[in-house]
This record gives structure tokens, C-alpha cells and sequence, in this order.
């Protein structure tokens, strides 16, 4: 514990950054970043030696506060660590092209972003916890208006800041609910509240409803695909890699330790909810053209998948399967690791593309293979990650979710369950589906093909410390998604000895070797069986003498021009057509020159994907807010005797009232 | 006493009737002149030292103090020729004689007696006729006429059901009032000076 206090204490030191004197503002953005890697470094190490068994644990009381450090904790200290180190190795590179446009703040804030994260996953009682939240989500938020001479920036970040407080708002009503039962704020008291099944219900959708928040699940996500590119490119990979998981350890907390997944309808909402945050994340996902919003809604479904997970694991603690669950809530904390790992690399490597070409929108890049190969190998592999293909993390936890899913379908008795389940699983499959679509769009439009415009002319390869930041995940992500075992197994134990304390089962032989119904996946089957494909394949094709003879693609007799590959918006055409009653686009087209039926015409065509519901669901609320509020306003006049006469009217009605 | 009591209900129904500003601020002297006597008759009864003491502070904050710097604002106001108030001064009048009701019917509920029944029916008839000066008059200066007598009803109605405040009290009281004033006057001279009026409905125009 004390070791953390030392990590805790360099992130504060990497804060005074903000209180270096100007003329060393480079100096201090390299102090501090450094001081960042080394800090997150031993995050890394300690949770690890945390998750081992090796570690010192134990808590820290300050009086009626407290840290602590249990397993729970230790998993998501060990993604903050992992992505952490990465990401701010991957900043030392990034963050000088803020040199002059307060760079002293962007590294300081940085540190103090890292290190309250760590606080909040360290905390032992509901006020250091709501403090360091709170610190996280203003911190956060200045990072996102870091470029704030940007209108859009500026309104991205208000947007979050106003969102975020909703959701510290409810969990604060959470923790006062629970804390009022039990006397007390610690979280050691805190488990053994006395409430009455209103209040518990109360306290239960409070907490989702905060958590849920900051994890970005729909419908309460809208701050998400807005704060995410505004924010400089490794704060939004941090944010989206790291701060999302804060939530789903802030939830589990409440759900493993305070409230308990005992009642069935918790379970069953935030399996739905996840579900279909699952689903709808990607379709907006792969409706994008801009590249970090293309990310930012992939965090949405991946999200959704991590809560469906929860959710099931939920359902199998409220019917008494909680051997059952084990699989699920691994897979929570596999997915939340893989998401985290994959999630940051490609909002590095979508800032390295910024970098080199000024632009996120992908309609105007393609060909950056060529200019970036490292970029675009490490580009490759967190897309393949996020895809959910063999070899990477991204599988693994979607696996393990499926096979959560699949226990609950042996499981379930009722025919609405199994309804429900099959209903995952086609919302699970197609979600994978679109997933591998989404990216492939992503990486074929950006870095395969030809240029789509002179932007891409200037690209070039990044400096070695952002390669690096990119390597290291990318390395991470082939580590885990060949060798899975080690980290599944750690986390199971994790959540064997900690917070739900389920027998333990034959969790290995559910998952690794396939019990009586369970599928099988192996790595090592797979890759020996692709080699062996591929070495076949070598062998049969590379033994003939290969005639190249390069030419032009046929185009019926005309030239290609680069105009004619597909664009990102024409590869997502079908999807719109298919789910056109879900997405509603809205297209425009204007003739701007139209003087022969099939040439010589020009013309402007505009297409939007309105987000359903920013307007079904968020403007009508914020009409009737105005509206009530001009309500409100007639009793407000302006006149200093109308206000007096209102004292007078009060002054009266209490008199007569005291003399009944 | 009970002299004072109507004499003290003869200068609010006059106040409810002066619309000019030098007459209401004589009016509100001589209303703080009773006020001070009232207090004085009050104290005796515990003592001369503790009669005396209010009795000074009254006479020196509320009778030369807060006038001076009245009548001192009102010389440097322009627009003092003419005063309308949109609702007729005899609902104000009226609404006095209703309040004075009001305080019996009141002063009968709590069950008094009946000396203190009808200086207690004077005090909230000052309480909210100095509330209906404020609401039913739009220059500032008979809006502080209005806090003034207010503020005496309520330093009135102290002084009978307590039987003498304790002086620390009686210290803040007079303390609050001679800031309320003293910020007051500056506000309507600046107000004067920047809308050359010293009409309050004015101050709508700021509403944003």
C-alpha cells in the first residue's frame, strides 16, 4: 500500500509541471511525462505483484478515510498501469506539438488525471471515492477543452462537464442511500447496510445510472462521440481506454459488495442495456467519417458488450449459479484489459494520423501505408483486435462473454430467459459482424488504396517515443490474444478470493479444453493449423514461376482515377439501407449544374446520421426544461415591489397562520 | 402610553397620504420621535440607565441621522416637482385601516392584555403598512420612508413583548438600520444620477 502512496506521490510531482516557469515549458513537459511513465510503471508492477499474491495489500486509514487495495482494485489498477505507461510514453512524442499552446498544463493535468484514477480505485470510503471521481472528471474535462480557441471544443467539453456532474449527482445519491443504512461511509461498513427494497432499488438505479453515464452506454452516451475528439489524441485514448473502466470498477464495487446481484431484475436491465448499447455503438460506429468518432462509438459497443457481460454474470448470481458467473465476470475484466490495450492504441494511432496529415476524416486519407508502415502495422493489429480476430485480445474477451451467454442459456428454465438469451446471441453475433465491417472500413479507407486527397502528401512515419507507446500495445494486445491463459486465470483467481468469493469450480476445463457442451478455443490449434495452411498454400503457389506483369486495372475501356475507389460513406451504404429505420438518415442533394440527363452535371450532396437520441430523447427533455423554466419566470418580474409584496403576501399568511 | 399609541396611528395614517418627499420624511421624524418616547415610557420601568440608552440611540440614528441624509439626497434630486402613484393613495389608507384590524384580531388571538393588545395592534399595522408603502409607492424615497417604519413597527413590537431587549440586540438593530440607509441613499443618488429619475419601475429595464 505504501508502494502505491509512492506512485501516487511521482503523479504528484509530474503535476507541478503546471507551476514550471515558461521559458522551460518543453523541460517540463519531458519531466513530467517521465515522471508519468515511472509512476505508471509502478502501478504496473504493483498491481501485478497485487494480482500474483506477492503483494503487501492492505489498507491505509487516515482517520475516517482510507485506501485499499484488494483484487477487485488491483485488476483495473493493473489497466491503468498497462495503458497508462503506454499511452504517456506515447505522450513524450505527442504532446510537443503543443509546444506554446500551454503544454505546462496539458502534462501537468495529465499526471493529475492518471494519479486521481489511481485514487479512485484505491479508495476505501464513499468520500475519498466521490473526491477523487470528482477530481477525475474535472481534470478530464479541462484536458477536453485543452484546444478551446475551437468553438466545437468548447461546447464538446461543456457538454461532458454537464453530463459527468449528472452522473456524479446520482452516484452521490447512491453512496448517501447506502451510507444513511449503514452509519457510515466506509465501504467495510457500507456492505452491511440495512435498506428496505425501495431504497435498495433506488440505490441500484442511481448507481447504474452514474456508472452507465461514464462508461458512455446508450442512451446516456452522447458526451462521448463529442468529448473524444476534441480532446489531444493520447487524452481521449486514455479516456476512453482507462477512465471507462474506472466506471465499471466503481459499479462492480456497488454491485459485488453494497448492494448484491441478488434481485433478478438488476441483472436482466443491465444485460438489455449493455446489449443493445452493444448493437447501436457499432451502427453508429461504422456510419462515421470521422475517424476518433469511429473510435469514440466503438467504446460505446465494447462498453455494451463488458455491461451485458456483467449483466449475465448478474442473472447467474440471482439464480443461485454463481459458480456459473465466474465465466462472466472474467470476461468482464478480460475485456475490460483487451478493450483498454486495443482502445488506446488506435486513438494513439488515429493521433499519429492527425499528426502526420492534419485531418481525422477519413474520406480524405488512404495510401498512409506506404507513408506510415509502422502506424500502419500497429494500426492493423488493434483493428484486428477490435474486430474480435483470432490472435488478438479483442477475442478473448468476447469469447469468454459468449461463453458467460452460453451458461446462462443451459441455465435458464423459463422460456422468456431463453428468449432473452437468444436475443443476445443475435444482437452478440451481429455486433461482432458489424465490428469486423467497421474496421475494415476504417483500415482499408486510411491506409490501403490510393490517396484521397493532398492531405496525405506530407504524412510521414512518427518519432520513435510514439512508436513506441503504439508498440508496446500492440505488442501486448498478440501477447494475450496467443497466450490468454495466464491473464484468465489471474482474474478468475481475483474474483474467487475477493469480492464475490464463488466456489471455484472447474472454471478451466468450462473454458480452456470445452466440457461436455462448452466450444474450444486454443491459440496454439489455430495458429498450427493456420501455419500449416499457409505453409501449404507457399509451397503449392511459390514453387511455379510467378509471370508480374503490372498494368492498370480494366475500367471498361476508361483510366481510373482515385476518385473511383470506395469512399468510407459508399462501403457503409448497404448497412444504411438495412437498418435505414434505425439510423434515419437524412440526405440532401443539390444540382449545382444539370444540363443533360446522364452528363455534365454537378452536384452537391450532403448526408447526415442524426443521433436518434439526441432527438428523441434529449432535446424534448430540453425544451420542456425551458419551458418550465419561462414558466418560472412570470413570478419573476424584475421589480424590486413585486418582490417586497411577495414578502408582505408571506409576512400575512404566516401571521394568520400562527394566530389559528 | 395610550396617547402616544394614537399619535403614533395618526403620523402612519399620514404617511399613507404625503406624496411629497420632504413632507414624508418630516412625517417619518415625527414618527420616530413617538417611537423614541415610546421607548422611553417602556424602559422606565426597568430602570433609568436602560430607558435612556435606546431612548438616545433612537433619537440620534432615526429622528437626526437618517432624515438629515434624506432631506440631504433629496436637495440633490432633480425630478422631485410632481409624484403619482398608479394606485390611488386611498387603497393605501384603506389598507392601513385594514391592517390595524388585522393586529387586533391578532392581538385578540394571542390573548394579551389589552394595553399591550393595542400596542401590538399599532406595531403590525406599522409592520405592514411600511411593507404596503414600499410595494404600492415607486420613488425610491418613499420606499425607504416605507423600510423606516418597517423597521420601527418591528423594533416597537420587540421592545413591548420582551419587555426590554438586551442592549447588544439593541446595538445590531439600530447598526443594520444605518447601514440599510446609508446603502440605500447611496443607491438612489447613483440611481438618480445614471437614470435621472428616481423611479424604481425603471430598474425593470436591467432585467435581463
Amino acid at each position: 500500500m505504501e508502494s502505491f502512496m509512492g506512485a501516487l506521490g511521482l503523479y504528484g510531482l509530474g503535476t507541478l509541471a503546471l507551476v514550471w516557469p515558461k521559458r522551460l515549458e518543453l523541460a517540463a513537459h519531458y519531466v513530467s511525462m517521465g515522471l508519468a511513465v515511472i509512476a505508471s510503471l509502478m502501478v504496473l508492477s504493483l498491481s501485478l505483484l497485487e494480482i500474483m499474491g506477492l503483494g503487501t495489500g492492505g489498507m491505509l486509514q487516515l482517520g475516517r478515510y482510507s485506501l485499499v487495495v484488494d483484487g477487485w482494485a488491483a485488476a483495473f489498477l493493473l489497466i491503468i498501469g498497462l495503458s497508462g505507461t503506454a499511452v504517456s510514453i506515447y505522450g513524450l512524442g505527442y504532446g510537443r506539438g503543443y509546444l506554446g499552446a500551454r503544454i505546462r498544463q496539458l502534462a501537468g493535468l495529465w499526471n493529475l488525471f492518471l494519479g486521481s484514477m489511481v485514487l479512485v480505485v484505491l479508495a476505501g470510503d464513499a468520500f475519498t471515492f466521490i473526491l477523487a471521481w470528482e477530481v477525475m472528471a474535472l481534470v478530464s474535462f479541462l484536458l477536453v477543452n485543452h484546444e478551446s480557441e475551437k468553438k466545437q471544443v468548447v461546447g464538446a467539453a461543456y457538454q461532458y462537464m454537464v453530463m459527468t456532474h449528472l452522473g456524479t449527482a446520482a452516484i452521490l445519491i447512491a453512496f448517501y442511500i447506502l451510507g444513511s443504512g449503514a452509519e457510515s461511509f466506509a465501504f467495510v461498513d457500507l456492505a452491511h447496510s440495512e435498506l428496505t427494497p425501495v431504497m435498495k432499488h433506488i440505490a441500484f438505479g442511481c448507481a447504474f445510472a452514474g456508472f452507465a453515464l461514464k462508461s458512455g452506454l446508450m442512451p446516456l452516451h452522447v458526451w462521448l462521440p463529442n468529448a473524444h475528439p476534441a480532446a489531444p489524441s493520447h487524452v481521449s485514448a486514455l479516456m476512453s481506454g482507462v477512465m471507462l473502466k474506472v466506471a465499471v470498477y466503481g459499479f462492480g464495487r456497488f454491485v459485488f459488495e453494497f448492494i448484491g446481484a441478488d434481485v433478478f431484475a438488476y441483472g436482466l436491465i443491465v444485460m438489455v442495456v449493455g446489449l443493445v448499447s452493444a448493437f447501436l455503438g457499432v451502427l453508429y460506429a461504422s456510419m462515421e467519417k470521422d475517424m476518433k468518432r469511429i473510435l469514440a462509438y466503438s467504446s460505446v459497443e465494447n462498453m455494451g458488450i463488458i455491461f451485458a457481460a456483467f449483466g449475465c454474470g448478474m442473472l447467474l448470481v440471482a439464480m443461485d449459479k454463481s459458480y456459473l458467473s465466474v465465466v462472466a465476470f472474467t470476461a468482464v475484466l478480460v475485456h475490460s484489459v483487451a478493450h483498454s490495450l486495443m482502445k488506446c492504441l488506435l486513438f494513439m494511432s488515429a493521433g499519429a494520423v492527425m499528426h502526420a496529415t492534419g485531418t481525422r476524416n477519413v474520406e480524405l486519407l488512404g495510401g498512409l501505408l506506404k507513408k506510415m508502415p509502422w502506424t500502419a502495422a500497429f494500426t492493423l493489429i488493434g483493428s484486428m483486435s477490435l474486430a474480435s480476430l483470432p490472435f488478438t485480445a479483442g477475442l478473448v474477451g468476447e469469447w469468454l462473454t459468449l461463453q458467460g451467454m452460453m451458461s446462462l442459456a443451459f441455465e435458464a428454465g423459463r422460456p422468456e430467459l431463453r428468449l432473452l438469451v437468444i436475443f443476445a446471441f443475435i444482437l452478440l453475433g451481429l455486433t461482432g459482424a458489424l465490428a469486423l465491417g467497421c474496421f475494415v472500413r476504417l483500415y482499408g479507407v486510411a491506409f490501403l488504396g490510393r490517396r484521397r486527397s493532398n492531405l496525405v502528401l506530407k504524412a510521414h512515419e512518427m518519432p520513435f517515443t510514439m512508436l513506441c507507446g503504439m508498440g508496446l500495445e500492440a505488442v501486448a494486445i498478440i501477447a494475450m490474444g496467443i497466450m490468454p491463459a495466464p491473464l484468465v486465470n489471474a482474474m478468475r483467481q481475483i474474483l474467487v478470493d475477493s469480492p464475490l468469493a464463488i466456489p471455484a469450480g472447474d472454471f478451466i476445463g468450462l473454458w480452456w479444453n470445452g466440457g461436455q457442451s462448452e466450444a474450444v478455443f486454443n491459440p496454439w490449434l489455430i495458429m498450427i493449423a493456420g501455419l500449416l495452411l499457409f505453409a501449404l498454400l507457399a509451397l503449392t503457389l511459390g514453387s511455379h514461376k510467378v509471370i508480374v506483369h503490372q498494368d492498370v486495372t480494366w475500367n471498361c475501356g476508361t483510366e481510373p482515377t482515385r476518385r473511383q475507389q470506395y469512399t468510407a460513406t459508399g462501403f457503409s451504404k448497404p448497412l444504411r439501407r438495412a437498418f435505414d429505420f434505425i439510423l434515419k438518415p437524412r440526405r440532401e442533394r443539390v444540382f449545382l449544374q444539370r444540363d443533360h440527363a446522364y452528363f455534365g452535371r454537378k452536384l452537391h450532396y450532403n448526408l447526415m446520421i442524426p443521433d436518434q437520441f439526441t432527438d428523441r430523447l434529449y432535446r424534448p427533455v430540453e425544451h420542456i426544461m425551458v419551458r418550465l423554466a419561462d414558466t418560472l419566470r412570470i413570478v419573476q418580474q424584475g421589480s424590486v415591489r413585486l418582490y417586497i409584496g411577495y414578502t408582505m403576501i408571506a409576512m400575512v399568511i404566516v401571521l394568520i397562520w400562527g394566530g389559528m | 402610553m395610550e396617547y402616544l399609541v394614537v399619535l403614533l396611528l395618526f403620523v402612519v395614517f399620514v404617511q399613507t397620504r404625503v406624496m411629497e418627499l420632504r413632507r414624508s420624511v418630516a412625517a417619518l421624524m415625527a414618527q420616530s420621535v413617538i417611537v423614541a418616547c415610546a421607548c422611553l415610557l417602556a424602559g422606565l420601568n426597568h430602570g433609568l440607565m436602560h430607558a435612556l440608552i435606546p431612548f438616545a440611540l433612537t433619537l440620534g440614528v432615526k429622528v437626526i441621522f437618517i432624515p438629515t441624509a434624506m432631506l440631504k439626497l433629496i436637495k440633490r434630486i432633480t425630478d422631485e416637482r410632481e409624484i403619482f402613484s398608479d394606485i390611488n393613495v386611498n387603497y393605501s389608507t384603506m389598507a392601513a385601516a385594514a391592517f390595524l384590524v388585522f393586529g387586533y384580531v391578532l392581538g385578540n388571538r394571542f390573548m394579551l392584555d389589552p394595553m399591550q393588545q393595542d400596542i401590538f395592534a399599532a406595531t403590525i399595522m406599522m409592520i405592514m403598512t411600511g411593507l404596503a408603502l414600499m410595494v404600492m409607492r415607486k420613488r425610491a424615497i418613499l420606499q425607504i420612508c416605507g423600510l423606516i417604519t418597517l423597521e420601527n413597527g418591528i423594533y416597537l413590537l420587540g421592545l413591548i413583548i420582551t419587555e426590554g431587549l438586551p442592549l447588544v440586540v439593541e446595538l445590531g438593530v439600530f447598526l443594520d438600520v444605518l447601514i440599510a440607509v446609508v446603502v440605500l441613499v447611496i443607491l438612489t443618488n447613483r440611481m438618480s444620477l445614471s437614470f435621472m429619475t428616481t423611479d424604481t419601475t425603471v430598474m425593470r429595464k436591467l432585467k435581463g
